[in-house]
């Protein structure tokens, strides 16, 4: 299970058990890599620099954990993104759960503009996105702010959904509905009572998929954004004086929250004994 | 031992495990005072209550205020509060919400000009914008007449330097914030030498240790007084051998022409030298770091201030108001500058920081007695600094054009 | 292909969701489009004048930043692909039952703000901070020594940004590989590397392509990390820098939209070739 498969058949020399070795040291030392900047944000966290500086270490203090809750111009933006990211999670879920049954489900004509409509958002550079909304406000007089910022979130995350929905659904065993056809003879009752339940673990990945893209969106919520800040773009512009502590302090509670979050998804496949592949990437 | 002690215990370990440089002294001094606080009263149940409690309950009420960062008095103990703006509210009832977000000039405009030319709100009460941005705005009616009949301060107090500039000669529109000098700043650390000439910027020894400005005005105005020419005076052609000037020095040289971040990568060591502005120095000494100079080119530098004004469609002009008039009064323009550092419009400001030092001084504080005493005669402009330092062009829309196009050549963008 | 119920049924379902890429993708394109064409200044107005020289124009004038964004961009595919793959394939092949774990915990840091975690390397790469500084301090590295605002610390950033996006396609592929076909090449070839490269590598190129469009199409418009990591020195500046400034600074709308087509039109060719050239035909995920 653990080894490699020619390791196993054949008792590996010592060049060949070092030679086994690079892969794991490898893998570890990319995981520091990969956490470096995590570990210098949460050290970070607990910095207590004099001025607007946050890039040398000046003292310990746990004060700006406690500082920021008050001070509108945190949660302010704080909570935009969070408002902005649950509205747009539960409309792009359910947009795009509605486009990803009738994709697997029904046959129709012009399925292809379809699958492009859905296919280019995800793969057209964010910029690209973003910039496009920015000419269609201009061009309307759309004065820019929440609003707009939560229509380019439902736009950008209804094709994460969809992608993520129809895999669920293509996977998903189609006697148990033609069963339920049978005993129902009814659509509704059968989506209700053994669609949905089914694909449900699917919807929920998408819609978690969809929060954290939103939430973590910086590139096309800048355009659409006019003077209304998110968490990212509050980030983006304080930080171009240095990295104030409450950045990493709110950087450190996301991680922890993602940790928990992850950890509480492990235990509970431990308990079930069985994996689930996750695709969640925050980006 | 006791709770405190074994904090600090901890702190001190932490601190020599992690800490890589010295901390200016005063910046200790700052945070031994502060030290008691941190762990003890933001732990308690009462102080977390207060600060959930806080957060902007009566909005429409609250005064906004988009400024350029180090622009204004920080608490000593508590980095988020302001005194003169704290100051402010007590004595008028009106809340302020003040942000740092204006970093650049040109980007300030073009991000407002869309909402302003739709008609539509920013969403400020009061800006900051420099001198030519006042006038642009003006002309295109994006700004409120100010009403002088509510700034006895402004009539009293404003200091004759600080009236009546080219870009709104009656003050129609605009009362001066701050001023200062547009110079160079250097790390002598990292230079290796003083630096007194504009030259000096472009040695190649500082390469990728250099940085530039992206403020044309500034940029242009520093190259072309290096080559002789006062900016007021400068031509299309000037310009062009300035902009040859800057693009003959090697590729990478210049790190990066950066807005108000500059501040960042000097205070880190990332820029030996650089293009900055004078009071932002000041405060970097106080607080980041006290190894930066500032100097001003032995070819000249750029005086130039930064303007309260209103914006049009849905400011609170009468609250705006207030604000501008509060910081004509002596007392708060004194608690501003004695932390800024930059040049003061209100007169009497530097003779009330000479006389808070006397009584620092009688207070047995010989360290804030000797920073005030320093401080008093810079907050307002010096003959010498005045001679050696000239205004911006006022531009035509034509020579504006002229001069952002040979600029972006020399930025890349 | 049998059915719940036949009719509107799925024009009602797709009716909201595509109205809304319509009129918020669709649309906005169509006026990026007619936006490209105009003529004008942003303080006199901007007229619809049909001006196609435009796109020569904006060619001829930033060739070279489309050249170099592919460069960073391709090369910063290639770092993902050579730092990614072994990872992938320790954790597909390795994990056991910890293959999940392994997993999330890779993809744990990218659950930080991307802008949060950029800003962190910039303070961890400055030249006097964390790793420079100690460097500098053992004399291993000259005084004036500088990586930030170089193009390597751009290539850097964009890899270390984009790294789940190659580890996860290829642990999919790599995962799938039924490890039987390898043991019967090792029995075969006798040589291990012979039976990763034939058999291994050629099974897992789904994700290898996968993660590679995953990778080089954000990396190839991304302007944050120039902005952060190269520090505003414009001899960083990728296309997206550009885009970016030309629309929301300098507020020069036809010509950022036109150099907005004529990236989506790069990218659009690139893709093509690779696809091509893999000849796979991944994309139609």
């Amino acid at each position: 299970m653990t080894a490699a498969p020619a390791a196993a058949t054949r008792r590996p020399g010592l060049g060949a058990r070092l030679a086994n070795l690079v892969l794991p040291v490898f893998t570890g030392l990319l995981l520091l890599f990969l956490f470096s900047p995590i570990g210098v944000m949460i050290a970070f966290s607990f910095n207590d620099p004099a001025g607007r500086q946050n890039i040398t270490w000046q003292g310990f203090t746990v004060r700006n954990y406690f500082d920021l809750w008050g001070r509108s111009q945190i949660t302010t933006p704080m909570i935009n993104s969070l408002l902005i990211a649950t509205v747009s999670t539960v409309v792009a879920t359910t947009f795009g759960t509605m486009i990803g049954l009738a994709l697997t489900r029904f046959a129709f004509r012009g399925r292809w503009i379809m699958n492009m409509l859905i296919f280019i958002p995800i793969t057209a550079p964010e910029i690209i996105l973003g910039a496009s909304l920015l000419t269609l406000w201009v061009s309307l007089g759309v004065e820019r702010g929440f609003l707009t910022i939560l229509a380019a979130h439902i736009m950008f995350n209804i094709s994460f959904v969809v992608v993520t929905v129809r895999a669920r659904l293509a996977g998903m065993n189609q006697s148990l509905e033609e069963a339920g056809m049978d005993l129902y003879a009814d659509g509704r009752t059968t989506f209700w009572k053994i669609t949905f339940p089914i694909i449900f673990p699917g919807i929920l990945s998408a819609a978690l998929l969809a929060f954290a893209l939103s939430i973590d969106d910086y590139v096309i919520t800048l355009f659409s954004a006019g003077h209304t800040l998110t968490f990212p773009l509050w980030v983006f512009g304080v930080s171009r004086l240095g990295i104030p502590p409450e950045v990493n302090v709110l950087g450190t509670l996301i991680f922890l929250t993602a940790f928990a979050f992850i950890g509480v998804q492990l235990w509970g496949q431990r308990r079930q004994g069985r994996a689930a592949p996750i695709t969640l990437v925050g980006r | 031992m006791s709770d405190q002690e074994s904090r600090s215990q901890i702190e001190l370990t932490i601190d020599n495990l992690l800490r890589r440089d010295l901390i200016s002294r005063r910046t200790f001094m700052r945070r031994a005072g502060r030290g008691g606080l941190a762990f003890g009263a933001a732990l308690t149940l009462p102080s977390l209550l207060a600060a959930c409690a806080t957060p902007g309950s009566s909005q429409s009420a609250t005064l906004k205020w988009l400024n350029w960062p180090a622009y204004i008095d920080i608490d000593s103990v508590d980095e988020s509060k302001y005194p003169s703006i704290l100051a402010f509210t007590d004595q008028n009832g009106i809340p302020v919400e003040y942000n740092e977000g204006l970093l650049d000039n040109a980007d300030f405009l073009s991000a407002y000009a869309p909402e302003l030319r739709a008609g539509n709100s920013t969403g400020w009460d009061v800006m900051s914008p420099g001198g030519w941005v006042v006038e642009r705005m003006a002309r295109n009616g994006w700004l409120e007449e100010l009403d002088h009949s509510k700034l006895p301060n402004w009539t009293a107090n404003c200091a004759d330097y600080a009236k009546g500039l080219w870009f709104d000669p009656d003050n129609k529109y605009s009362v001066w914030w701050q001023g200062g000098i547009t110079g160079l700043a250097y790390d002598p650390n990292l230079t290796e030498r003083e630096i007194t000439s504009f030259d000096d910027l472009l040695d190649p020894a500082f390469s990728g240790r250099a940085g530039g400005f992206s403020d044309m005005r500034d940029m242009f105005g520093l190259t072309l007084l290096s080559l002789g020419v006062h900016p007021e005076d400068a031509t299309v052609d000037d310009v062009k051998r300035a902009q040859e000037k800057l693009l003959a020095v090697p590729e990478g040289h210049f790190r990066g022409f950066y807005d108000n971040s500059y501040y960042d990568a000097l205070a880190a060591g990332d820029l030996a030298i650089c293009v900055a502005w004078s009071g932002d120095v000041s405060q970097m000494i106080l607080n980041d770091n006290d190894q930066v100079k500032f100097v001003i080119p032995d070819s000249g530098g750029l005086r130039w201030n930064d303007n309260l004004v209103i914006p049009k469609f849905g400011a609170n002009v009468e609250n705006a108001h207030k604000l501008l008039n509060y910081y004509y009064d002596k007392a708060a323009a004194t608690m501003l500058s004695e932390y800024v550092g930059y040049f003061t419009p209100v007169n009497g400001v530097s003779e009330q920081i000479a006389a808070d030092a006397e009584t620092a001084r009688g207070e047995d504080d010989a360290e804030t007695a000797d920073y005030y005493d320093a401080l008093a005669p810079t907050v307002v402009p010096s003959a010498d600094q005045i001679d050696n330092t000239f205004p911006d062009k006022e531009l035509t829309e034509d020579e504006e054009k002229q001069w952002n196009d040979l600029f972006e050549k020399v930025i890349g963008a | 292909m049998r059915s719940l119920s036949r009719g509107i049924t799925p024009l009602l379902l797709l009716l909201p969701g595509t109205a809304w890429l319509i009129v918020f993708f669709v649309v906005p394109m169509a006026f990026m489009l007619l936006i490209s064409l105009q003529q004008g200044t942003f303080d006199t107005g901007y007229q619809l004048t049909w001006n196609f020289g435009i796109y020569p124009e904006v060619i001829g004038q930033y060739w070279e930043l489309y050249w170099r964004s592919a460069i960073f961009a391709l090369a910063a595919t290639g770092l993902t692909l050579a730092i990614g793959y072994p990872v992938a394939y320790t954790i597909a092949f390795r994990g056991g039952r910890l293959k999940n774990a392994l997993l999330l915990i890779v993809v744990l840091p990218f659950f930080v703000s991307f802008v949060i975690r950029t800003l962190n390397w910039r303070m961890i790469l400055s030249d006097n901070g964390i790793v420079f500084g100690f460097l500098k301090d053992l004399g291993i590295v000259a005084p004036d020594f500088h990586f930030l605002a170089t193009p390597a610390s751009v290539i850097f950033g964009l890899t270390y940004n984009f790294l789940p996006f190659m580890i996860l396609p290829l642990y999919v592929a790599i995962e799938k590989i039924d490890r039987r076909l390898i043991e019967a090449a090792t029995d075969l070839y006798a040589s291990r590397l012979q039976a990763f490269w034939r058999v291994t590598f050629v099974l897992s190129l789904p994700g290898v392509v996968a993660g590679s469009l995953l990778t080089f199409i954000p990396a190839v418009g991304d302007f944050i990390t120039a902005e952060v990591i190269g520090a505003g020195n414009p001899q960083v500046f990728m296309i997206g820098n550009i885009i970016q400034r030309k629309f929301l600074d300098s507020l020069d709308y036809p010509a950022a939209a036109a150099l907005g087509f004529v990236l989506v039109a790069v990218v659009m060719v690139l893709v093509t070739v690779y696809t091509r050239l893999v000849g796979s035909d991944q994309l139609a995920g």
